[in-house]
């Protein structure tokens, strides 16, 4: 097998206008604007889109409760020292998916869990994710429309478009109209 | 197994009883991550394939809004293999190995692909069947215990919704059009209903991986109820739409309130999933033919990637 | 408008909705051969916002000439033999492979981008909101064949060959795009479509520049390729053989 599906990325969604990023799923992409061209198609078929954020699935760092019970991280900066911004995802409960709750300074990815954990802690997450910043890419707001509004002209990917139920009727009373009920 | 294990299994077992759901890197048993690999790859395979038999028929849609509908479905075919895919991958399982396993024949996907679209009307048979099926099983799964799959289920069930009611309307519209489209809805219909029950799988009696599957969580129902439930909601569809189907055991016990049918040939079901359906052939030349054609655009945008890395 | 530019603009907007329409049908063959899932799932959303402009041209079609807006299309696309076709020759073209098919789209996509910024300023407000719209999709579209032209015509040894070679084919089509639209004389004096024989060079200038990026020559000598919109290649006839066979099973039937 030297067949290659290239790298993945993944796709945070913009659902509600200043809403938060909420994790999708991930593309499979040669680089990073390709991964972002693609999240567009991918994940923003139906209108609920006004942003994308994309990042390489290898810069995710990611921990569950269950594991941070076992492990919690040091608060201390690790080697590098060299702080920098991480973007901290958490999965609140057991509904729904991970979810953009803000940023902490860090030096490590480990840190950056501890400082997640110790800013966010109280919202009963079950699974927390850290990305660098830096290793983000984002949908240009000026460019917004033309990504997203497409979507909205497309009201047959909606099943309200068919009038289904309707007909339903129709063909039943039709029916029983024919052949009274015994 | 270990006593530290055994008390992990308990713990997780523990979890699964109160709802939670398992995201990736929480403890979960071997077999648990394998059955959900086996399942969620088979699941995503048969996506991929399932866009063949009703992609043949864009280029032929009888109105640019069916046109227009079938590409967005079909599109929506891919993206729903597209999420699976991920869902799998979150265990461990790489895309590449998952699609080579398809593509070398080495994995399964939904039977009911393997049937030809012979006729347009086929193409609404197969919204009010199979994707009727599809839901049925996808919104249980999408109660499934393990998050990602559970998450890319709900996605696909949103989007589902609006296959099924394409089809019936298409199957509407044929059903009140000529003779001559009624007819094409009649015979669409007579070729699809037996594939469709087949699709659930095998009865409960005989599908080795249906207990340890409910007992995780990972099905809530089994196959012959999810049979059931498609037959009892598609009877009285079908009869409203005055289109007759093809058992002539299928009747009304009043006692259950169930629709009762007949013997599924559980031989030709053997035979299609096990290679020798009447397509299987040409579903799987037509996706090798795509991933070898496209290996060269994939090696293209590899090289470009490193070169600009190396650049950067 | 006179009558004489009704007449001129119908004709015209049936050009623009053919290209549309004939084009939207053949990206639609990649739908499930694409090289990779996600791509396959992106190029089927270029021929959905394609197919949807064929829709618009139609249905402002069907309003000049008279007709209703809503069952129109369908006759045009259903009922019609290649004759009637007035789409340019580059859009019929098979597919061929990814590289023709993706630089097809490039060129086709850059060029319509020039068109849609004179339309957004037609004399005729119905066109104009029209232009405005579709000039919303075809930016993302524009920005996606760009990036993927670039990659490939950068890739490797075999994409860059596999891009010239297509460029070779499609070069002296890509330069028909640009003879002038049934009726176009007419509408230009009325302020209604832009002058396509002055705008082109933006057109020109924009490829040209991509092209150079993604290390591509453009052919130096052109040849007349024989077709043009009244007069088409055999694959538009094979193409609406298949996309009438069922439409035309019942003809006046619903569905």
């Amino acid at each position: 097998m030297n067949d290659t599906q290239l790298p993945r990325f993944e796709v945070f969604v913009q659902e509600r206008r200043n809403g938060p990023h909420l994790n999708a799923g991930s593309v499979h992409a040669a680089d990073a604007e390709l991964a972002l061209l693609n999240a567009r198609d991918v994940f923003a078929r139906r209108p609920e889109c006004h942003g994308l954020w994309i990042v390489p699935a290898d810069r995710v760092t990611a921990r569950t409760a269950e594991q941070l019970a076992v492990e919690m991280p040091s608060s201390e900066p690790g080697e590098s020292g060299r702080a920098e911004t991480y973007r901290v995802f958490g999965k609140i409960g057991h509904k729904g998916t991970h979810e953009h709750l803000g940023r902490v300074e860090a030096a490590s990815a480990g840190q950056a869990i501890r400082k997640a954990f110790d800013t966010f802690g109280s919202l009963s997450v079950t699974s927390w994710w850290v990305v660098p910043e830096s290793a983000c890419l984002e949908s240009a707001e000026d460019e917004a429309d033309a990504w997203f509004k497409p979507a909205q002209d497309k009201p047959f990917r909606d099943q309200a478009f068919y009038p289904v139920e309707t007909f339903m009727r129709s063909l039943r009373r039709a029916r029983e109209s024919k052949e009274p009920r015994r | 197994m270990t006593t530290g294990e055994a008390e992990k299994l308990a713990h997780f077992e523990q979890r699964i009883a109160r709802g939670e759901k398992i995201e990736p890197g929480d403890w979960m048993p071997e077999e648990y991550r394998r059955q959900l690999i086996r399942m969620i790859s088979q699941h995503a395979h048969s996506e991929i394939v399932g866009m063949l038999p009703e992609g043949g028929w864009i280029t032929r849609a009888p109105s640019l809004r069916r046109k227009l509908v079938l590409l967005a479905k079909v599109q929506d075919e891919g993206g729903h293999g597209q999420y699976l895919y991920h869902a799998a991958e979150t265990l461990g399982a790489t895309r590449e190995e998952m699609i080579d396993a398809l593509l070398r024949g080495k994995a399964k996907y939904s039977s009911i692909f393997n049937y030809p679209a012979a006729a347009w009307a086929d193409i609404g048979v197969i919204g009010w069947f199979v994707d009727s099926a599809a839901i049925l099983n996808q919104t249980m799964l999408a109660r499934s215990s393990y998050g990602p799959y559970a998450r890319a289920m709900i996605r696909i069930c949103a989007e589902e919704n609006f296959h099924r009611k394409q089809g019936m309307e298409i199957v509407y519209r044929l059903t009140q059009g000529t003779p001559g489209q009624r007819l094409m809805v009649q015979q669409a219909v007579h070729r699809w209903w037996w594939p469709t029950l087949m699709m659930f799988g095998p009865h409960d009696a005989d599908s080795p991986n249906t207990p340890v599957l409910v007992r995780w969580g990972i099905k809530t129902r089994t196959n012959d109820e999810l049979r059931q439930e498609f037959v009892d909601q598609t009877v009285p569809e079908a009869r409203a739409f005055d289109l007759s189907l093809p058992d002539p055991d299928l009747r009304f016990d009043a006692a259950s309130g169930h629709w009762r049918f007949g013997q599924i040939d559980w031989d030709e079901f053997r035979q299609v999933i096990s290679g020798h359906g009447p397509c299987n052939q040409v579903r799987m030349e037509a996706r090798r033919k795509a991933h070898e054609d496209g290996a060269w655009v994939r090696a293209a945008l590899q090289a470009y990637a490193r070169r600009r890395e190396q650049a950067a | 408008m006179n009558d004489a530019q009704r007449q001129a603009a119908v004709e015209y907007l049936l050009s623009l909705g053919d290209d549309e329409l004939v084009l939207a049908h053949r990206d639609s063959e990649w739908t499930g051969h694409a090289p990779i899932l996600e791509e396959d799932i992106a190029f089927a959303n270029i021929a959905l916002d394609e197919m949807g402009h064929a829709v618009i041209w139609y249905r402002l079609h069907a309003d000049l000439a008279g007709k209703d807006p809503e069952t129109y299309p369908d006759h045009l696309v259903f009922q019609r033999t290649a004759e009637g076709f007035r789409n340019a020759p580059i859009v019929e073209l098979p597919n061929g492979d990814w590289a023709f098919s993706m630089l097809r789209q490039f060129l086709f996509d850059a060029a319509e981008q020039v068109w849609l910024e004179g339309l957004g300023r037609s004399a005729h407000a119905p066109i104009a909101a029209a232009a405005r719209k579709i000039m919303t999709e075809e930016r993302y579209h524009l920005r996606h064949t760009r990036a993927w032209t670039l990659r490939l015509g950068l890739g490797t040894e075999e994409s860059h060959a596999r891009m010239q070679r297509a460029l070779d084919a499609l070069w002296p089509f890509a330069c028909d795009l640009w003879t002038a639209r049934p009726g176009e004389h007419e509408l230009v004096t009325a302020g209604i479509c832009p002058d396509g024989g002055s705008i082109w060079r933006t057109w020109e200038a924009e490829v040209v520049s991509q092209l150079e990026k993604a290390d591509l020559a453009r052919p130096k000598a052109v040849q007349p390729t024989g077709f043009d919109r009244t007069h088409h290649t055999p694959h538009l006839t094979e193409s609406l053989a298949e996309m009438q066979s069922v439409a035309r099973l019942e003809p006046e039937g619903v569905w």
